[in-house]
């Protein structure tokens, strides 16, 4: 974690607790139906993000701060007031300049146009006007209220571990405080990284990739999600576990037993090479941090993954880690993770027993997968539209009788953003 | 512009932790504008005050409606930039304001800037006053490389001085975040040409905080001599002004020069020898000559640091030691470059009126 994060706009304005949230969403609320319909509709809209930063060739950073700023201005905004589709290409507009990697309006007009356009959004009115992007802009700047430095829980990932064999600690250009914290881990023991195999760091990655489908970067400092990540992929995701187990057992027997790339790691005689397995339980002691809220956030992490069981989207998953932690052993990225043959079901059901919450096999849960009902991003369309229609014509019974100016104001904003 | 601004979320500058859980929006009119004193990178400058503190801001304009572009990518860069830093020879970013469809970062207020203090006749300032100066500029540039922030438009109007004397730099519309470790490619169109390093010059777009050491040292001439010291008309004719005081640059001075993008179109014609110290001996003390001869190193890599200036015998053995210039505060008026070019305008049409009416 860059050292600024304490002082930071994101620190002292941007980390909420539930009511906060929960009053956020008063209005919403009303029109929405389903409770439930909220967590897939963030899970929707950090899709639909993904999706349009992805055409537009950002890196999972820009993607990420362009999903805090979507969240942040849904603190101040509800969805039935406004055009979430006009506000998600704002939001990858100013993420795009405010990590350095601008992108011009015109082809986020012409890409965001092309994407929504398309089925499940179907959206038909996507302005061909950049100015209407860019007075989107201006409300959405004037919402975050000019705080534009995001932290994010990748880097203190990469400060916490190390790819195994590799001595590089990996920052990007343009980040804040890149360059003044290269120091020991002044939260940490500074006892040094702990070393994971890929597939081990891919999964923890694309778990933070999944805390951003959520609210949880709204509610916690980006330092403990990255925490969590790493938990869940060490202590829940076994096939990731074992191989972990596997190594550490190979690792201290002599070099002839062990890969080529391996020897050559411990023959460049790094402090950490020659040396007894890592200390998992003694690494996350030594994090100064409170580990009963990481398990409580962990929780959170794995009742979203369930409650997302009932969402059906296709979506590119090179990026996310649900299917780690779900039933569906189809998909090809399960397999590429689970490597040592266990299946993911084994996988899952060990995690009961140490989380002790009941996961996804429920009957209730097992009912609504079977049919009852699913949740397609068809579904959540319709829901907005509904929202909005139902709050559109609230307001104007409501105007007619003499209500105060801000909701007019509020109405103004709603079409002319849409 | 209308004098009453509403002001939105005028929040409390707290330090330590403050955590409104949901920002307030009550409206008031916190601002009343009493002049225009800049034009900044992106928008024009205004003195201000505060109607409930009646303490003075500078607000500066983020115009929109003109951009194509909607929200300048300059403006959101120094936005963020400032938000991360604090120093006192930094300019103090308070908030930012939104109103009538523009954006205003409201900043501590400065009475003056350097280009505009130095055209001033009214004060003179002392061998420690300048001594004070130099050591503030560095220290804030020491902070800013520290910080890893490149500033990439050092020159007169960019540094700021208030009635107290302290110096603080402004201005990050062309600032950015760099690498220490990994050198990476920047644009190569930054810093205005009077203060611009000749690496940049030469067309290199792999460089560093040393670039901001340059301008520092044509600042620290320019301390002594009132005006600008290198003032080039265009790229080849700025290498030569700085030729004609440096010599032209050997090999030995600078081992890299004949890499850089632009070597071969631009190097010089012909052999020119130093006469830095000849032509500035008059105005700097041994030890000022010095130091300013360290800024104004031809090989970016020999060039010094701000943190190795501020150690410099200039500041830590030669007297005298450096005191802030607080007789500023008798000064009539509040002197920024904007107003001196007004000034030199205003004389320009007089004169030139009076040689309609009378021709010579």
């Amino acid at each position: 974690m860059a050292t600024g994060f304490w002082s930071s706009t994101h620190y002292k304005r941007w980390i909420v607790d539930r009511a906060t949230l929960r009053q956020a969403r008063a209005t919403d609320m009303r029109y929405v139906g389903d409770p439930e319909y909220f967590i897939h509709l963030s899970l929707f809209f950090a899709n639909v993000i993904t999706k349009l930063g992805k055409k537009l060739a950002f890196r999972q950073r820009v993607i990420a701060t362009a999903i805090v700023f979507f969240r942040r201005f849904y603190l101040k905004n509800s969805y039935c007031e406004t055009d979430p589709f006009i506000v998600i290409a704002a939001c990858c507009y100013v993420a795009g300049k405010a990590e350095e990697s601008p992108c011009h309006i015109k082809n986020i007009t012409a890409e965001a146009r092309l994407l929504f356009s398309q089925q499940p959004y179907g959206v038909k009115n996507f302005s061909v006007d950049n100015s209407k992007l860019a007075e989107m802009e201006f409300y959405l700047v004037a919402d975050l209220e000019c705080d534009l430095t995001v932290f994010h829980p990748y880097r203190t990932l990469m400060s916490l571990c190390r790819k195994e064999g590799s001595n590089e600690s990996q920052t990007e250009a343009g980040e804040v405080g890149v360059g003044i914290d290269d120091g020991p881990r002044y939260w940490g023991t500074g006892e040094g990284q702990l070393e994971l195999p890929d597939e081990a760091l891919q999964l923890a990655w694309s778990i933070i990739n999944d805390t951003y489908r959520s609210d949880l970067c709204l509610l916690y400092p980006p330092h403990l999600l990255a925490i969590i990540a790493l938990y869940l992929t060490l202590a829940l995701h076994t096939p990731t576990k074992e191989l972990i187990m596997q190594k550490s057992q190979l690792s201290p027997s002599d070099d002839s037993h062990v890969s080529p790339r391996r020897s050559s790691r411990q023959a460049s005689a790094s402090s950490f090479g020659s040396k007894k397995p890592q200390d998992f339980i003694g690494f996350f002691a030594g994090l100064n941090v409170s580990m009963p809220l990481i398990a409580t956030i962990a929780q959170q992490m794995i009742s979203l993954y369930s409650i997302w069981e009932r969402y059906k989207e296709d979506v590119d998953t090179s990026d996310t880690a649900r299917s780690a932690f779900c039933t569906q052993t189809n998909s090809p990225y399960s397999a590429t993770t689970q490597g040592t043959g266990h299946t993911l079901a084994e996988g899952r059901s060990a995690s009961h027993s140490r989380v002790g919450t009941p996961v996804v096999e429920t009957p209730d849960d097992i009912r609504k997968v079977d049919g009852l009902s699913v949740v397609t991003p068809a579904t959540l369309v319709q829901t907005l539209t509904r929202m909005r229609e139902n709050r559109l014509s609230d307001l104007a019974r409501h105007s007619t009788g003499g209500r105060p100016v801000v909701i007019n104001k509020m109405l103004e904003r709603a079409q002319a953003a849409g | 512009m209308s004098p009453g601004l509403h002001a939105r979320l005028p929040e409390p500058e707290v330090d330590g932790i403050t955590r409104p859980s949901s920002p307030t929006t009550s409206p008031k009119e916190l601002y009343a504008i009493v002049s225009q004193v800049g034009e900044g990178t992106f928008g024009k400058v205004y003195k201000a005050r505060n109607t409930m503190t009646n303490v003075h801001v500078a607000l500066k304009r983020i115009r929109m409606e003109s951009e194509k572009d909607g929200f300048p990518v300059t403006a959101m860069r120094e936005i963020k930039l400032l938000q991360s830093l604090r120093h006192q020879n930094v300019v103090r970013l308070f908030e930012m304001m939104v109103s009538n469809g523009s954006v205003f970062m409201v900043f501590e207020y400065m009475d003056h800037d350097l280009t505009g203090v130095l055209s001033q006749t009214q004060f003179a300032f002392s061998e420690a006053n300048l001594k004070s100066l130099c050591g503030q500029m560095l220290a804030g540039l020491a902070y800013l490389h520290h910080k890893g922030v490149i500033h990439r438009d050092i020159k007169g109007s960019n540094i700021l001085i208030n009635n107290r004397g302290e110096l603080k730099l402004a201005d990050f519309g062309l600032a950015r975040f760099y690498q220490k470790r990994r050198r990476t490619d920047y644009t190569n169109r930054v810093i205005t040409l009077w203060y611009r390093p000749p690496e940049l010059l030469f067309g290199a777009t792999v460089y560093g905080p040393e670039v901001d050491m340059w301008s520092a040292g044509c600042i620290m001439l320019e301390l002594f001599t009132k005006k600008p010291v290198f003032q080039g008309n265009d790229e080849i004719h700025q290498l030569e002004v700085i030729y004609r005081v440096f010599g032209t640059p050997t090999p030995e001075r600078w081992q890299e020069i004949t890499e850089l993008p632009w070597y071969e179109l631009v190097k010089p014609k012909e052999v020119i020898l130093n006469h830095f110290r000849e032509l500035f001996r008059r105005w700097l003390s041994p030890a000022a000559l010095d130091l300013a001869e360290q800024l104004l190193t031809y090989d970016p890599a020999k060039r010094v640091t701000a943190i190795q200036a501020l150690e410099a015998p200039y500041f830590k053995v030669e007297q005298p030691p450096p005191e802030l210039p607080v007789g500023l505060s008798s000064l009539e008026g509040e002197w920024h470059e904007l107003e001196t070019k007004r000034e030199r305008a205003r004389k320009r049409r007089k004169l030139e009126n009076a040689l309609q009416e009378h021709p010579i």
